[in-house]
């Protein structure tokens, strides 16, 4: 399993930041008094030391604030079809592909591409032997497409931020809607957790996420909006503070507010080996569909195709006390011990 | 700014420092003849004319910003995406044909030409990419930004019978841009009716 936690975020080759024509984070605005291109790229160059320390460093003064000599007119970074990443991140948003063969990706997230490549929808021809190869269930492969031919593509995803992750012979868990592209090496499997897919194998995938991403190791707990995936470790359990939302008082604050709560009562609870990936921000991405599984006994989540909000499973079992109607009553019932 | 003046997309003004006139231009600040035409196109703009002495910050809902210098060449950016511009750049407007509007984004496009500065917003920085002979690029039209250069547009289309059923590439619509130039692309999609197929 390789899972490099000491990976840079955004993959091997750091993009070069600093061939960006705005002012870097941190650094919002030119300094006073100074006209608006820049001539204080010094500044602006010394706020990547860090990252720059890993890559092939292209010439100072190459980038920067655009020069007014730029040919072309342009800003300093300029692509082409070989300048571009292979398999790389252009930039934090954005995911340079080199395809040649076949590649997976969510409907919808090219932006554009050198070369010939074909874009078709999974399930009809030759295809359909390779969904039979990496996807468990056709049911939801309806919103992926296959990517097909030679050159490179670009991908993004409404400006979120992009990562790839190398797996080897690993798994990894993530949450539907954070998955943006995979190789055709590995398998996307559905998670017995509704709203969450699996991938299984070896290959490259890219995720999105709303912030960068962290990795961490187990045991830790989550909360719940800022999990984006876990890999190697067990599945997370839910837990609870139990002495804050225990009793007839914890139920009164749970159901008033009163005295507060702080809205952290609930969270995932990690263990065992593994890394858990989170996002630095508790804003959802939006859920895709992973499909609907066969209603069965014993099937977590058969009967409930789609449970918006990501978070599936987390009310407690509803355990309704005979003659008090169905009013979320068990749950009071249980609160309140009745 | 020492007295001179900058044209910019009506209240993106954040801040300023110095001594700041602003000043609403009608109809893109074309004269009456660019007046006419943006009224007739759709492609239109609210522009004041920002003159004074000092630091003047624009900004639009946290988009990033990305100058462009041009020396004499024509951007074409679709108005949504023009920010600001130096006095000394001209804005026009030009046909983009049947592609453009297919593609969602109108029947025409903001032409900026002259010498000078001009920065576009984007969601997400732009990803310039060169466009030379033999290397074609195709663009997402929700993705695309702004070109420069001399650049033929072409629609291309992907979408076939699968389409119709539901089961197409969800990239049925695609921008080929041939020639020799750049064009600008943004790491996110805005909702076209292309961006939708």
């Amino acid at each position: 399993m390789s899972y490099p936690p000491q990976q840079p975020p955004y993959g091997q080759q750091p993009y070069p930041p600093q061939g960006q024509p705005y002012p870097p984070q941190g650094q919002p605005y030119p300094p006073q008094g100074q006209p608006y291109p820049p001539q204080g790229q010094q500044q602006y160059q010394q706020a990547y030391q860090q990252t720059q320390a890993a890559m092939q460093m292209p010439p100072q003064g190459q980038f920067g604030a655009p020069l007014p000599q730029a040919a072309g007119g342009a800003g300093p970074t300029v692509h082409d079809v070989n300048s571009l990443p292979v398999n790389d991140n252009v930039n934090p948003y954005a995911f340079s592909v080199d395809l040649n063969g076949s590649y997976y990706l969510q409907k919808g997230k090219m932006i554009a591409y050198y070369g010939e490549i074909r874009f078709s929808g999974i399930g009809r021809g030759v295809i359909d032997q390779m969904l039979e190869r990496n996807f468990n269930s056709p049911l939801h492969a309806s919103d992926w497409v296959v990517a097909e031919g030679r050159g490179k593509l670009l991908l993004a995803d409404r400006a979120f931020d992009l990562n790839s992750y190398d797996l080897e012979n690993g798994n990894l868990t993530v949450r539907s809607g954070n998955l943006l592209a995979f190789e055709p090496t590995l398998q996307l499997k559905q998670s017995i957790i509704p709203g969450f897919l699996t991938l299984i194998g070896t290959g490259k995938f890219v995720a999105a996420s709303n912030g960068p991403v962290h990795f961490v190791e187990p045991p830790i707990r989550v909360d719940p909006q800022a999990l984006v995936g876990w890999a190697d470790c067990p599945a997370p359990c839910h837990h609870y503070d139990h002495s804050y939302m225990h009793g007839l008082i914890g139920g009164l604050r749970h159901l008033t507010g009163l005295g507060g709560a702080s809205g952290e009562e609930h969270q995932f609870e990690f263990i065992g080996a593994g890394q858990v990936l989170l996002q630095s921000t508790e804003t959802l991405m939006a859920e895709r569909s992973v499909g609907q599984v066969h209603a069965e006994a014993g099937v977590p989540g058969s009967g409930v195709p789609h449970q918006p909000g990501g978070h599936g499973g987390q009310q407690l079992p509803n355990v309704n006390v005979p003659g008090l109607g169905n009013v979320n009553l068990g749950d009071l019932g249980r609160r309140f011990g009745f | 700014m020492a007295g001179d003046s900058v044209k910019a997309r009506n209240g993106t003004m954040v801040a300023y420092t110095g001594q700041m006139n602003f000043k609403k231009m009608s109809g893109g600040g074309d004269g009456l003849r660019g007046m006419v035409t943006r009224r007739l196109t759709g492609e239109q703009m609210e522009v004041m004319e920002v003159k004074g002495q000092g630091t003047c910050y624009f900004a639009d809902r946290a988009t990033e910003v990305n100058l462009v210098r041009l020396n004499g060449e024509t951007l074409y950016v679709e108005s949504d995406n023009l920010l600001c511009t130096e006095a000394t750049l001209h804005t026009g407007t030009s046909f983009t044909g049947l592609n453009g509007m297919a593609s969602g984004n109108g029947l025409f496009t903001t032409k900026v030409e002259g010498h000078g500065w001009a920065a576009l917003t984007s969601k997400g920085p732009a990803i310039i990419l060169r466009v030379s002979q033999g290397m074609p690029l195709r663009v997402d039209p929700g993705a695309y930004v702004a070109h420069t250069g001399n650049l033929n547009r072409n629609l291309k289309s992907g979408a076939g019978w699968t389409t119709l059923i539901g089961e197409g590439g969800g990239e049925a619509m695609q921008v080929e841009f041939s020639g020799e130039g750049l064009v600008y692309v943004q790491p996110s999609e805005k909702m076209t009716f292309g961006g939708d197929v």
